[in-house]
């Protein structure tokens, strides 16, 4: 009797998995032609990639026969990494001071920018004067500045008329890092004001009416209740950005065109890029790519740790 | 705006305008550049205005930089990539948003891995990939023995960027949130997964395929590096930004300045024209972006 009941029981729950397992089965394989298209790209041009550029940089490569190819071992680091050579200074140094440089001034203007903003009208209207930059290509920015600070161009005819000497900005070694610096900042201001405005509504109006009725000035406010509560926002502008600086050289080719005067502007990138295409030295250049992913692997997680940390003290 | 102590708003308009000066000035100076005639340019003191309003650089432009060459090509890879991108980071968003198998939350994260690895460092090795790819320019089956791979045609600055690993991310973001009730209606009609995505999900994806639309756009318009690298061969894979680039090279830097900011302001309109009209998406798409 009750093995009857029971084997009725059973055979109900085991039909409805069944048919639910059927079910999953021909989801399983649409959704895996759903992504068909983009696991096969990336196993193309990501992972396989991924995987070469370390067999190279390792490797000894001058050629386009994969045949020639040899293990060379840590070789390319240590030539990369040798304190003879250029790549560590002024290369690697460049790279830094160029990325932080830009940053420094592109988040200090934007934090600015967007908190003058979010109290003026016409919030739209300035947003998109700000972020005109952004939607330039890099071949017109470039042009343009590279234009400006020529003897004859804009800067320096502001300066003579107040009275200053024209400055070699492109051509003098020692300011041509910082001229190429302020662009790459001058560029990246618009996006950030973006995040930074969006971070910046997204701050409950009670806490500055709270604080105005403790006698809070705008002073106050703006360390005490606005820079930590924009914390996130500013995390993520800090990281894209930093990561952006010291990868991008598309602005250095433009404006310096061989990394000059002397290596003044030369960065990381495009020094593995002058390496890869110019000379064949295919193990060089790719040591000198992983060098570089590897700071750029290091900084960013230092910076979510310090983020991290930071957040447990407040809270 | 009364919020947020704003008892001088008169200091914030004044850095607000000053800093909006300082973004706008360059893009004057391009477009005034781009009118001044022999002898106008180069010369000390400094005019932001030229004499007169001529458009001689802009006819140099079109003759000396084949401009509408260059046009072509800028065009075709960029509707090229932006469809595809389209297609297929609405395809994978789908399957990680609505469909249940096994593998979604390692496949999500690898995507989500995937935005973390620079372009430079696959640089190198995806140029090498092209050159030796198999049964493409001469090659044979093992990528051997023909001249220049897949990298002698418009090919090689389309394929590498068919597939977005934010793309995928920002559509699947945007799918959670639709009604399951409707996929399940569809399915109950009989319409299979295919049918599903295509004629329920795809027509409800509109403003985030808007969105990645003009953000993909704006992007391949401007790329610069990679089709700079495929293009040192072959001068007719050039696009508008490596052509407009390439042209100072051998010409005088003071004749040449104004056809270059010619050429630069040609090339830039569109994606102006596009920005302006759409920046209500593209900005949230930067936004989506910063937040997450």
């Amino acid at each position: 009797m009750t093995t009857a009941v029971s084997r009725v029981g059973d055979s109900r729950t085991a039909a409805a998995p069944a048919r639910r397992l059927g079910r999953l089965q021909r989801e399983g394989r649409a959704a895996y032609l759903f992504l068909s298209p983009a696991l096969l790209f990336f196993c193309v041009f990501l992972i396989l990639p991924f995987v070469f550029a370390i067999i190279l940089a390792f490797s000894d490569w001058g050629g386009f026969d994969l045949g020639t190819l040899k293990w060379a071992g840590a070789a390319n680091f240590r030539d990369v990494l040798s304190f003879n050579g250029t790549f560590v200074k002024p290369i690697l140094v460049n790279t830094l001071l160029f990325a932080f440089g830009s940053v420094f001034l592109a988040t200090f203007g934007s934090v600015l920018v967007a908190y003058c903003i979010d109290r003026l009208s016409f919030q739209g209207f300035w947003r998109v004067l700000y972020f005109l930059p952004v939607v330039a290509t890099v071949v017109a920015i470039g042009n343009v500045w590279k234009m400006m600070y020529q003897p004859a161009g804009m800067i320096n005819g502001v300066l003579n008329k107040l009275g200053v000497n024209s400055i070699g900005f492109l051509s003098d070694a020692s300011y041509a890092l910082p001229s190429v610096t302020v662009v790459q900042a001058w560029a990246s201001i618009g996006g950030a004001v973006l995040i930074l405005t969006a971070g910046l509504k997204a701050i409950p109006e009670m806490y500055y009416e709270a604080a105005e009725v403790d006698g809070a000035n705008s002073w106050h406010m703006f360390w005490s209740i606005t820079l930590p509560l924009l914390r996130p926002a500013l995390l993520f502008v800090l990281i894209t950005q930093f990561i952006g600086g010291l990868q991008s050289f598309a602005l250095i080719i433009v404006m310096t065109g061989d990394g000059g005067p002397v290596n003044a502007t030369n960065v990381a990138a495009f020094e593995m890029y002058q390496r890869a295409f110019k000379y064949g030295a295919w193990g060089t250049a790719s040591a000198m790519a992983m060098v570089l992913f590897v700071i750029i692997l290091a900084i960013t997680l230092l910076q979510l740790w310090i983020a991290r940390r930071r957040g447990e003290e407040t809270s | 705006m009364r919020r947020r102590g704003g008892k001088f708003p008169w200091v914030a308009y004044l850095v607000v305008i000053l800093g909006a000066v300082a973004m706008v000035m360059p893009f004057l100076d391009m477009v005034m550049s781009s009118f001044k005639g022999a002898g106008e340019y180069g010369v000390i003191p400094y005019k932001l205005l030229p004499s007169s309003f001529n458009l001689d650089n802009y006819r140099e432009a079109f003759s000396q930089l084949e401009l509408p060459r260059l046009f072509r090509n800028s065009v075709i890879v960029t509707v090229s990539v932006t469809v595809s991108v389209l297609v297929t980071s609405s395809m994978a968003g789908y399957a990680l948003a609505k469909l249940r198998f096994r593998g979604r939350a390692v496949i999500f994260r690898f995507i989500l891995a995937t935005m973390m690895l620079p372009p430079f460092l696959l640089l190198i090795p995806t140029f090498l990939i092209m050159l030796n790819w198999p049964l493409a320019g001469g090659n044979d089956i093992l990528g051997r023995g023909g001249d220049g791979g897949l990298t002698t045609s418009l090919v090689a600055l389309i394929l590498p960027f068919t597939v977005s690993g934010f793309g995928i991310f920002l559509m699947r973001q945007f799918m959670v949130s639709l009604p399951d009730e409707m996929l399940e209606a569809a399915k109950i009609d009989g319409a299979n997964q295919w049918q599903t995505w295509r004629l329920i999900v795809l027509p409800q994806t509109k403003p985030v395929a808007i969105t990645l639309g003009l953000i993909t756009f704006i992007g391949t318009w401007n790329e610069y590096i990679w089709t700079l690298l495929i293009s040192s061969s072959d001068p007719s894979l050039q696009t508008l930004p490596v052509g407009i680039q390439l042209l100072q090279s051998f010409l005088d830097p003071d004749r040449t300045m104004p056809i270059v900011m010619a050429g630069l302001v040609i090339s830039t309109l569109p994606v102006l024209v596009v920005f302006l009209l759409f920046q209500k998406y593209y900005v949230r798409g930067v936004v989506l972006s910063g937040l997450k």
